[in-house]
Formats: structure tokens, sequence, C-alpha cells
């Protein structure tokens, strides 16, 4: 496969008439001027006055000449790009990480010690949090600056039920949003993800520009902290294509724990990362939510995908399904234990390639599907805390498992009842 | 004519014992070329079970999708059914090379047009073995994508699919081995033509009541605002 340059030739001399920048900041999210404008003004209020470049994300092919970094000489310099392709609906995840290496390139072509990637709008947006996401980059020499957003109990939940927990558990840190995608990298790990981009290019281990960023951080012993944020405002359920898309974000992390087994399987206990700035507090819906379709979901699945999970799960997993299919709606329940151990064999199929990855991956849809709706179920009417506690409670159990997903890992041909 | 006859007799005896004895150098040949065969078909078999039986190739086949075929092999072993499928091969190409050794017409063109056949045989294997492995990917496939969107006759659509793919391919199998070509044409035909008019019509039944409520509720709530669900994944 042939892959597509960092920088696209011409947006090269766009790039070069900035000459050096100490900060990059790609901005994905879609801002309107006026956003982008605070943003600007947040960035100069950083201190020690650094050099900043703005690449904004741009399809037009002629941007006017008051945004051009030739008309502007101030900084920072907007520099209009074209990051994300629209070309390329069908695989936002791939669309994502080629923007990430974008800026990640662009950085290295300026010299800059450290970038940031916005990709989000906030529910509350602050122009100061960006500021929180570069300063400590740039100030406390910080590698990863990854976002903690105030979160909605049911928002996020594909990171809530399994990358985070999974995260902590497998490489030792306490971090909430592994994935960004807001997210501020030093020189250092940028220079990492791009060699091990160009590596890959000759035959390498590709890095996947967001997925990897926690773990190729922690399995270095880089410094990592996290900034409180506000809440993000995430894109309405795709009922059609949210299995691809839970597989398109599940692959990098199954294939970061394969690459990097030798790390992960040393860590033992996890530890808290900093935290700056302050938590923002948001108000909870109590309302009641219906969990029917999810429950269908996972009956469908129970019932059709049988022959498909027998290949990837223990028999004792299955009963344990074959049971959760019985309970009516009101008792619907999901033990983490279960759940986990179900994330952990899907994990090591797709090592193992027990079957063609894709299905693998969208075949844990329903079963997805199930833990969503006990969680659901458990939290109806819950406060943040109570949210908090559930979420803490999962990731310690996780924790607990992964003596399982070791031994599972070190010695798949074994007999597992 | 005492005299004739058993001149006669003597003649058609002599042509007899020379014919046989110009038959026991092909004879000979054909057992050699058969215990040759025996040898080296034993030698492979035990080869290539090895080699299968250090790659697990029983547990493989299972998750590749073909667990089928341990039920169809000899003690449910396909690592034995391959193994032994390759030695009956070596035989019946040393027996084929038998014949082929006796001096005369018949048996060598039979052996020849034999020969010839292979080629056909093992592309129509071929053909079999691609058209599986597409049957079993496509019919996964939808079954997953069925499920996911919470069809409830994604295994009836799934088992469509792989029929379909199936029956395509044995058409294709047969034509290759050119046996009955315009039956076989007509009958894939027909049978290709119904599978695909029996699931239109499945289909379009089975999903006639949902199409009637979309539209009824379409139709009795204009102003009925989209209701929208707190859960956001990704």
């Amino acid at each position: 496969m042939v892959e597509a340059e960092p920088i696209p030739q011409h947006v090269q001399e766009k790039i070069e008439r900035v000459h050096t920048a100490d900060l990059v900041v790609g901005v994905l999210a879609d801002l309107d001027p006026s956003a982008l404008a605070a943003l600007c003004d947040a960035l100069r209020a950083l201190p020690r006055t650094p050099r900043i470049a703005v690449l904004r994300d741009d399809h037009s092919p002629d941007p006017s000449p008051s945004n051009s970094p030739a008309a502007n000489n101030s900084s920072p310099f907007l520099v209009p790009w074209p990051l994300l392709s629209p070309d390329a609906p069908d695989t936002p995840m791939l669309n994502m990480s080629s923007a990430y290496q974008s800026v990640f390139a662009a950085s290295e072509k300026l010299g800059a010690r450290a970038c940031c990637v916005i990709a989000s709008n906030l529910d509350a947006p602050s122009p100061a949090w960006v500021r929180q996401l570069a300063q400590p980059l740039l100030a406390e020499n910080v590698d990863l600056a990854l976002p903690f957003y105030a979160r909605h109990k049911f928002e996020g939940l594909v990171n809530s039920s399994i990358i985070a927990p999974l995260t902590r558990c497998l490489y030792g840190r306490q971090i909430h949003n592994p994935m960004g995608p807001d997210l501020g990298v030093s020189q250092r790990l940028y220079q990492k993800m791009l060699g091990a981009d160009r590596s890959a290019r000759n035959g390498g281990n590709r890095l996947h520009s967001i997925a990897s960023l926690a773990p190729a951080a922690l399995c270095d012993n880089l410094l990592v902290c996290e900034v409180y944020l506000g809440a993000r405002i995430y894109a309405p359920t795709d009922w059609v294509n949210i299995s691809s898309l839970i597989a398109e974000v599940l692959s990098p992390v199954f294939l970061d724990m394969e690459r990097n087994a030798a790390c992960w399987q040393r860590m033992r206990a996890s530890l808290t990362v900093p935290a700056l700035g302050d938590p923002v507090l948001i108000s909870e819906d109590k309302g009641t939510v219906d969990i029917r379709r999810m429950v269908e979901s996972f009956h469908l699945g129970n019932r059709d995908l049988g022959e498909i999970w027998g290949l990837v799960l223990p028999p004792s997993t299955l009963v344990e399904l074959r049971k959760l299919a019985r309970l009516p709606l009101e008792q619907f329940h999901m033990p983490d234990e279960l759940w986990i151990r179900i994330v952990f064999d899907f994990a090591l199929a797709h090592r193992l390639r027990t079957i063609n990855r894709d299905h693998l991956l969208q075949s844990m849809t329903p079963l997805y599907m199930a833990w969503v709706a006990s969680y659901a179920h458990d939290l109806e009417g819950a406060g943040a805390a109570a949210v908090d506690q559930r979420l803490e409670r999962l990731s310690v159990a996780y924790e607990t498992g992964k003596p399982y997903l070791v031994s599972r890992w070190r010695w798949p041909d074994r007999f597992n009842p | 004519m005492w005299d004739q006859i058993k001149q006669e007799l003597a003649q058609s005896t002599a042509r007899f014992l020379t014919r046989l004895a110009n038959l026991l150098p092909g004879i000979l040949a054909l057992i050699l070329a058969l215990l040759g065969s025996i040898v080296v078909a034993w030698i492979l078999a035990a080869i290539v079970r090895r080699l299968l039986t250090s790659m697990n190739f029983d547990e493989r086949l299972g998750r590749w999708g073909f667990p089928s075929i341990a039920d169809w092999s000899p003690l449910r072993s396909p690592t034995r059914l391959v193994s032994r499928s390759i030695a009956i091969l070596v035989i019946a190409s040393g027996f084929l090379i038998g014949i082929a050794a006796f001096d005369s017409q018949w048996p060598s063109l039979f052996a020849r047009s034999v020969f010839a056949y292979i080629p056909n045989m093992i592309g129509a294997a071929l053909v079999l073995l691609f058209g599986n492995i597409v049957a079993r990917f496509l019919s996964r496939s939808v079954l997953i994508g069925a499920v996911n969107l919470n069809l409830h006759y994604a295994r009836f659509l799934s088992i469509g699919v792989k029929w379909l793919v199936l029956v395509l391919t044995v058409a294709m199998a047969l034509d290759h081995l050119r046996i009955a070509r315009s039956i076989v044409e007509l009958a894939f035909g027909i049978l290709f033509g119904g599978i695909v008019f029996a699931l239109a019509l499945a289909v379009g039944l089975g999903s006639k009541d949902l199409v009637t409520k979309s539209l009824e509720r379409d139709a009795q709530k204009p102003g009925d605002e989209h209701v929208e669900e707190p859960f956001r994944h990704i």
C-alpha cells in the first residue's frame, strides 16, 4: 500500500513561509471564525510568548489573502491546510490518524518544541483550555498532555468500557482518555511517532497516530499528565455503522497490545498521573433510558453468532452468556468479570488471527451492547459520584483480571475451561 | 481334415502364447510401477502427515472455517484425509504409468486421456476450494453485519448467500470438468434463479409489515419529534 505523504506538496510552501515555530496547533474541530480568533487570543496569552503556527483544517483551494501567513506577520500564524480528507468518510479513524501525522510532520518541519491537536467541540467552550493543554508541554517538559473531559455518564462509552480501563490495566497509569482526541505532544514523542511511521514505510511496524500515542509514551516512561476540560460534544450514534466504527477504534488498540506485549506484561499496579487545572462539574441527566434495543442486539448475537463466539471465547464464558440471555430485561446485568474476560479473549483472538480480524471485532458489538445495557441499567438515575465509582470498579476488575490475560497471552493453547 | 484342425489349434495356441508372452513385460512393468508408487505414496503420506501435524492443521482448519471437513475425514482427522488423498493420487498415477507401459494402443490412449484430464480436475478442485472459502467469508460477513443491524433473519440471509456462492461454484467446477455442460448450465440457471427469486420473495414478504408499519407511523405522526438516545459510543 502506498502511504500518503504527511505534508502534501501543495502545502509545503505554506509551511515554509512560517520558517520556525515553538508550538504547532492543528485544529481539526469545526470552529467558526470567532472561536478561531478566541483560540488564537488564548494562545497569545501563553507565557514567554512562543512563536505559534496554527494549522487550520481548510479545504478551500485558494485561501483568502488575509488568512495567509504572508499577510499575517504576528504569531500565531494561521496556515490553512486540508488536514481531514473529505473523500474518506468510511474510515474516520484512519482519516483522523493521518491528520495527526500531518500535524506531527509540520511540527518537525518547523522544529516545534511541542504540538497540540484540537479535534473536539466542547459543550461550554472556553478558549483557555487550549492554553491549558499547551502550557505543560512548553513550561513543564511534559511529553503527553491528555484531556480529562467532564463526562456525561452515557457518553464516550467505548472509551469508558474498554480503552481507558484496558490502558490503565496494561500500562499502569490511570488515564481517562488515552486516545484524546484533544491532546498535546512533545517534540520527543512526535519524533518517535514520525520515526515509526518512516520505518513502517520500509517494512517496519506502523504506529497509529492516536491509539499508539499513550502506549508509546508510557512504555518509554515519558512524562504524561491530564488536563481538566469541559464536556466534549460527541456525534450521535450511527447505529448502521457502529460495529465498523468500534472495529476501527479497537483494532489499533489490540495491535498496540501485540506490539507492546513485553512492556505491559511487566507492569503490575496502576498509578495516577498529575491532573492540571480545575475539574469541570456538569449536571447529570437523571431520566430513564431505554435499553431494549441493546439487549435485543445481544439476544440476536447470542442466537446467531454463537458459532463465531465459540471460536474466541472459552466454554465457561459461553455458558455465562447463555445464562445472561435468559435474564428478564429488568434483571439484565453483565458482571464486570465476564466483560473483561470477553475483552481479553477478543484481544487474544485478534493477536492469534483466530478468524478474520474485521469479523472478529464486528462480532464483538452485541457483547459490547450487552455491557452498555447493563451499565445503563445500573446507573439509571445515578449521579456523577456513582458514575465515577462504577467506572472505578470496572477499572479495578480489569486490573484484577490481568493475570488471566497474561496467562492466556503466554500460553494460548493451554486448556481453558 | 483332422491335421488341418490340429494345425489351426496349434497356430491359435501359439498366437495366444505369443500374445501372453508379449503382455508379460507390460504386466511386470505395471506391478513394478504399482509397487514403486505404493512406496513413494507411503513416504509422501508420512511426510505430509508429520508436516501437517506439526503445524496443527486439524485445529487450524477449524479456525479457518472448515470444521465440517473433520466429519467426513478418517478418524475425524483432516490431516489423515489429506495424507491419504495424496497417497491415493500417487498410487493412481503409478497405475496409469504402468498401464501406459503396455505395448498396445488402447491402454496408452486411456492413460494419456486420463493424464490430459488431470489439469481439469485440479482446476475444478481449486475452483471448489476457492468458492468454499469465498462462500464462508461472505456468509460470515453477512451474518455479522445483519446481526449488528438487528435483523432477525440474519442467519437466513447468511445461509442464502452461502448457498448462492456454493451453487455457483459447483456449476463452475462441473463446467470445468466438462460434465454434462448443457444440463449443468440449465440446472444452474434454474437453481440460481430460483434461489434469488425465493430470497426476494422471502425478504419482500418479510419486510412488508415493516414497511407498512413505517409508512403508517409516518402518516399518523407527521409532527412527531425525533427522540434522541442519550448513548454516545465513540
